[in-house]
């Protein structure tokens, strides 16, 4: 099994050729994702009724469930504005660990590399954990002023290396925790299918699912909680 | 892929230069195990889901049916209150205006009476006024007839000689013998 990129040349200028590396099956992949996350939702808001049936109610009840996790996390009265950027965090990294895992996507072959869950490549979880790092910085500062920085010398200041050393270690974790699950649930199920292709990968598939789906809840969860710990203490 | 233009050219074209292609090796692609996969999952997750949904859809419709039976409840009890504060408008203000009458019809006796009492005593005033007079017109009558007799008196007994009384018994002897021959 190969895992290497694709690469792709990007726009040149008229005088002269630039390349820039960009791994063109994350991109595939990252875009079938997204179809398939704005359809679902057009689709499902078609005919909407006060008493919602089928799709409709799916969704709902998907909303529903994002909603209570970012209540649970950032309290009752700021949760409102977060509970969007968390759905998206959410939604897209369970689609993108379950697309990897349940849609055919060896029938495309490509030259180099392959298709496989856009997040089994670093780049993507490096650029989401970033996403959640702004996203906490954001929210501190914009609650709280610069005296958000307060919080780096609580409760002690002996401790300040300590959380200016979390400032980077939070990204870190969430990115390597959720690249390293998916990588190696896809590498585990590819050497047992090289091993032995029918019956036997089935059961490892299975856990790789279970685990792929709590990882997302994980990484929403804990977007959640550090942007609320970030807002909170400001009373 | 040199230039922009290149995205647009025909598929085919795109999938041959670029080597694209379709695998069709079933255990490469895993094709098999996906199939089983998916199926395992459609057939536990389907009863788990469809029950779930179809909680929230019924609690969704009863709650949405409690609240409207609770809403036509309380108009109707709305309704029902206002009907009853106006009938109980209208006794207070029958209540006011007979008490109204009662004051005045009562205002009215007591002025009667008293006008009555007024009366009585007016007249008991002119009757006692009255008496008081007569008793003193008797007294004077009769003081005056005292005097009067008394006065005579002492002057018949002043004037009167015994033959001039026996003048007079002769004289009231004729006049009563006249009398009593007529």
């Amino acid at each position: 099994m190969q895992i290497e990129q694709l690469q792709i040349f990007e726009i040149d200028n008229p005088h002269q050729v630039s390349s820039v590396e960009v791994h063109a099956q994350v991109l595939i992949t990252s875009w079938v994702v997204i179809a398939l996350l704005i359809a679902l939702p057009v689709v499902a808001t078609r005919n909407l009724q006060t008493i919602p049936t089928g799709l409709q109610n799916f969704i709902e009840y998907v909303l529903e469930f994002i909603r209570d996790l970012t209540r649970t996390q950032m309290g009752e009265e700021e949760y409102r504005p977060w509970v969007p950027f968390i759905g998206t965090m959410f939604l897209s990294i369970f689609v993108s660990n379950w697309s990897g895992a349940l849609l055919p996507w060896r029938v495309i072959q490509l030259p180099h590399g392959e298709l496989a869950a856009p997040t089994n490549d670093i780049n993507t979880t490096v650029a989401l954990a970033l996403l959640t790092s702004v996203a906490y910085f954001y929210a501190g500062l914009h609650k709280r002023g610069f005296s958000y920085f307060g919080k780096y010398i609580q409760p002690t200041p002996v401790l300040l290396p300590i959380n200016i050393l979390e400032d980077f270690t939070k990204p870190l974790s969430l990115s390597f925790r959720l690249f390293g699950n998916i990588l190696a649930d896809e590498l585990v199920v590819a050497v047992l299918v090289s091993l032995v292709p029918l019956i036997v990968p089935v059961p490892m598939m299975l856990l790789g699912l279970f685990t792929s789906a709590i990882q997302a809840l994980i990484s929403a969860t804990l977007a959640a909680a550090y942007i609320g710990e970030s807002m909170e203490g400001h009373h | 892929m040199r230039s922009i233009s290149e995205i647009f050219a025909p598929l085919s074209y795109w999938v041959s230069a670029a080597g694209i292609s379709l695998n069709t090796d079933i255990f490469e692609i895993n094709l098999i195990n996906l199939i089983l996969v998916l199926s395992i999952l459609f057939y536990y997750g389907k009863g788990v889901l469809i029950s779930l949904l179809e909680n929230r859809e019924r609690t969704i419709s009863n709650t949405i049916r409690d609240a409207e039976e609770r809403y036509t409840e309380a108009t109707e009890k709305l309704q029902k209150a206002r009907i009853r504060l106006q009938q109980a408008e209208i006794k207070a203000d029958e209540i006011r205006i007979s008490g109204l009458a009662q004051m005045d019809k009562e205002r009215q006796d007591l002025v009667d009476a008293a006008d009555n009492d007024l009366n009585g005593l007016e007249d008991s005033k002119n009757n006692a006024i009255r008496f008081e007079k007569q008793r003193a017109f008797e007294q004077v009558r009769q003081q005056v007839s005292r005097l009067a007799s008394q006065r005579a008196l002492e002057s018949l007994n002043s004037r009167m000689t015994n033959q001039l009384h026996m003048q007079l018994i002769d004289y009231h002897i004729g006049m009563l013998r006249s009398m009593s021959n007529k």
